[in-house]
């Protein structure tokens, strides 16, 4: 008998039954973990489940659907572009930004820029920018002319979707990259590339960047996922003869004919048909891009072009003033502006609020209770999958836990609901925040593998060198030290909770109103100024939450953060 | 020819102020001081780059020209740095046509072909029997066939002076002497001057130069 057995059938009964409890805790601990990481994977294997009969009149019937290829080969081009100029648009930044004083502050600004809602920056472009727009309004009133209606951009079209895409996923690429660029030794890469002749730009492009594009393939493919998906904002400023794919197969969904049921299954394969062509081309821009770089570093091409990063270096002002321009807008509308006003003649007032604050209190709620409980669960599940792992001594790759993001939204949330309507469940909102969980785990586990597994052990070490126990360590030390981490990570969840739209609308069948379903619905319509009240009230949420976050996390000492891994 | 004049180095608690110095052609200065001195920060300096923790003034001249106000890419002078950072991204033969000048002509006057750069890149890393390494990318070398790869990479791109911080501290005993001394022999056939921070004078050839500048350092 070897030591260790020897060891073994040594223990007395009390450590035995303590074994075998740990034991259990650990099995236990695991099965959560893994339900809430893999949810997204069982939603798409259900909604693939034929749940009708299928035939090849119903496939011809599909194929044959009015307008679905312009529906699918438009959502492809936008879920291939958008995301593609927002990765060019941030490295552009970062090269601008990484090297000089201003990172310091842009890294601060990432995480409240990146918490507006797409929904604002959407409905901001379109209040901003449209004809008849504040922009054009006020720039064509001091001549007391009108803008011309071609100077607009149009309310729902292709242009503004691709847009509000791109402008908004410029600070997620930021912060992805910043995280990226920890790892590598740019500096130094940078010194030898103009050691060598080269300028600091093409140096950037030449060097760092086929290592940054090849490591950031799961963050491009988060955008593209969520473009492919996207529906509230499809919905309001999407094309819409043909509407995008989202619009399309969310209408088979929900649809009752036993035709929109087949559609539905159908459509929903096409999806992760389509998904699938988007990770092929993520792999073929990669492989095109690196190859030309890399000819351009055989040939020593100083790419003069590079000096078009240089124009990059005004976006962090660009952006804040961006958001702040949005943000304007949408309290100057809730006030009393429209469209044939001006400042001296629209009737300021803030009746508006108001009224809409009766209707507004039970959405409210709604969105602060679900954000509340479904962020404190998705961040402390990613504790326990990020403990068990330390534990086991080996992590599993990124994209097992992020599935949430990695995966197409309309797809998952199906399969969920076939799985919630076929249990008979109620349409409780605890349905709900167990919906948004498996989202605010994604991202909070995004935000906290970095600074968890980067802290360094000697802190416990010297802690159980004074006798503390391993929970005693584990509270004392590595939980206080995360501390501004975790703040970070429940802000981003809190935010991530609030912009739901699918899950909340399709498991709650469309009886629990939050603040985002009912400023969609809203919207839809022409209200444009009750709109604004509510995508003012959507915005505020995750800013306080970063707000209150970042305070908390001023006021306790700890040495690692989500920023500063 | 390599020239730096009147140079002072102020770091904390003190002033280096540092002879003349000027390498002829194929030339080697070795740097030594204790820890804080300055050292890495003084090639930083002639390197061009912008210097943090200490004040650095002086001429410097390159070949006649004065380096003052001229940028690092513009400066035509190597790095070597005791991790000599290969860009991952490109194997060994691509890393060192990332370094032949843009402009390399052939005999006949006309800018080298893609194929024409990686023959004359084989023929560099052939000339010293490390064509078997071509293929391989950074993480597939060994510490010693990195500092050598690196060395013809910094060579390949024709510099008119090469520094070096402690290139061969990472390297065992007996590989860091193979190595060194085979750099010497490599700069010194090719006429570059250079200069480099080191902190073991064992390997040193006895023509080289050397500053101690713990030997110029007063206290203020």
């Amino acid at each position: 008998m070897n030591n260790r057995l020897l060891a073994k059938s040594q223990l007395s009964p009390s450590n035995q039954l303590y074994s075998a409890i740990n034991l259990g805790l650990k099995s236990t601990a695991w099965v959560l973990v893994a339900i809430i990481a893999l949810a997204p994977l069982l939603g798409v294997v259900i909604g693939l489940w034929p749940a009708v009969e299928l035939d090849w009149a119903a496939i011809s019937r599909f194929l044959g659907y009015n307008g679905l290829a312009y529906s699918v080969a438009s959502t492809l081009l936008l879920s291939l572009v958008a995301p593609l100029i927002a990765l060019y648009i941030a490295f552009m930044v970062y090269s601008r930004y990484r090297f000089n004083r201003r990172w310091q502050s842009l890294e601060k600004r990432l995480a409240p820029l990146l918490s507006l809602p797409h929904l604002a920056v959407a409905l901001g472009l379109v209040y901003l920018f449209s004809s008849g727009g504040m922009l054009w309004s006020v720039l064509w009133g001091f001549i007391g002319q009108t803008a011309p209606e071609w100077l607009g951009l149009p309310r729902k079209s292709m242009l503004t979707m691709i847009l509000a895409i791109s402008i908004k996923e410029v600070p997620f690429f930021l912060l992805i990259f910043s995280a990226i660029g920890r790892q590598l030794a740019i500096k130094q890469w940078l010194l030898q590339g103009r050691a060598l002749g080269y300028s600091e730009n093409a140096s950037w492009w030449l060097i760092v960047f086929p290592v940054v594009l090849k490591q950031s393939r799961l963050a491009v493919l988060a955008a593209m996922a969520y473009t492919l998906s996207v529906l509230d904002i499809s919905l309001l400023i999407g094309p819409n003869i043909p509407e995008l794919y989202a619009v399309v197969l969310y209408n088979w969904q929900t649809g009752f004919t036993p035709d929109e049921q087949t559609f539905a299954f159908l459509g929903n394969l096409l999806l992760i048909a389509m998904l699938g062509v988007l990770i092929a081309c993520i792999y073929i821009h990669e492989r095109l891009v690196t190859k030309q770089l890399a000819n351009h570093a055989v040939m020593a091409n100083p790419l003069n072009i590079t000096w078009l990063s240089g124009v990059f270096t005004a976006w962090l002002g660009f952006f804040s003033l961006l958001t702040l321009a949005i943000l304007a807008t949408f309290l100057l509308w809730s006030l009393g502006w429209n469209t044939h006003s001006t400042f001296n003649t629209a009737n300021w007032s803030i009746s508006l609020w108001q009224d809409e604050w009766f209707f507004m209190q039970g959405p409210l709620l709604n969105s602060l209770h679900i954000a509340f409980f479904s962020s404190l669960l998705g961040v402390g599940v990613t504790l326990l999958a990020l403990e068990l792992q330390r534990h086991n001594k080996r992590y599993f790759p990124d994209y097992l836990w992020l599935l949430a993001i990695l995966l197409p939204q309309l797809s998952m949330v199906y399969g969920w609901q076939i799985v919630h309507t076929s249990s008979n469940a109620s349409y409780h909102s605890s349905w709900i925040i167990l919906s948004h969980v498996p989202f605010t785990f994604a991202y909070s586990y995004l935000v906290l593998r970095g600074p968890f597994q980067s802290l360094n052990r000697h802190y416990e070490l010297v802690a159980a060198s004074f006798g503390y126990s391993p929970w005693q360590r584990w509270w004392k030390v590595r939980f206080m030290l995360l501390r501004p981490a975790l703040l970070s990570a429940i802000a981003i969840a809190f935010s991530v909770s609030i912009a739901q739209y699918i899950p909340t609308l399709m498991i709650g069948a469309g009886r629990v109103a939050t603040i985002t379903t009912e400023a969609v619905a809203i919207a839809s319509g022409n209200e444009q100024s009750i709109t604004a009240v509510y995508i003012l009230v959507q915005a505020a949420l995750p800013f306080i939450a970063f707000l209150v976050a970042s305070i908390l996390a001023q006021r306790t000492r700890g040495s690692v953060d989500a920023e500063h891994q | 020819m390599l020239s730096i004049n009147n140079c002072q180095i102020q770091i904390e608690g003190g002033l280096i102020t540092l002879p003349n110095i000027t390498l002829e052609k194929g030339e080697l200065l070795v740097i030594t001081g204790p820890s804080g001195m300055g050292k890495s920060t003084f090639l930083h300096w002639i390197l061009g780059d912008s210097i943090r923790h200490a004040n650095i003034s002086g001429e410097i001249m390159l070949n006649d020209v004065p380096l003052s106000g001229v940028n690092i890419e513009q400066r035509r002078i190597g790095l070597l740095m005791q991790d000599v950072h290969l860009f991952p991204h490109l194997n060994v033969l691509d890393n060192i046509c990332f370094a032949l000048p843009h402009r390399l002509k052939d005999e006949q006057g006309s800018k080298l072909s893609r194929p024409q750069r990686k023959d004359t890149a084989m023929q560099m890393l052939s000339k010293i029997n490390m064509g078997y390494v071509a293929e391989h990318y950074s993480h597939q070398l060994s510490g010693g066939e990195r500092s050598r790869v690196g060395l013809v990479r910094a060579l390949a791109n024709q510099p008119q002076a090469l520094l070096m911080d402690e290139p061969f501290a990472a390297l065992d005993p007996d590989t860091s002497a193979n190595v060194s001394q085979w750099a010497f022999s490599q700069l010194h056939e090719r006429g570059v001057p250079s200069i480099m921070v080191s902190h073991d004078l064992n390997n040193i050839p006895s023509q080289a130069q050397h500053l101690d500048l713990a030997n110029y350092f007063q206290q203020v």
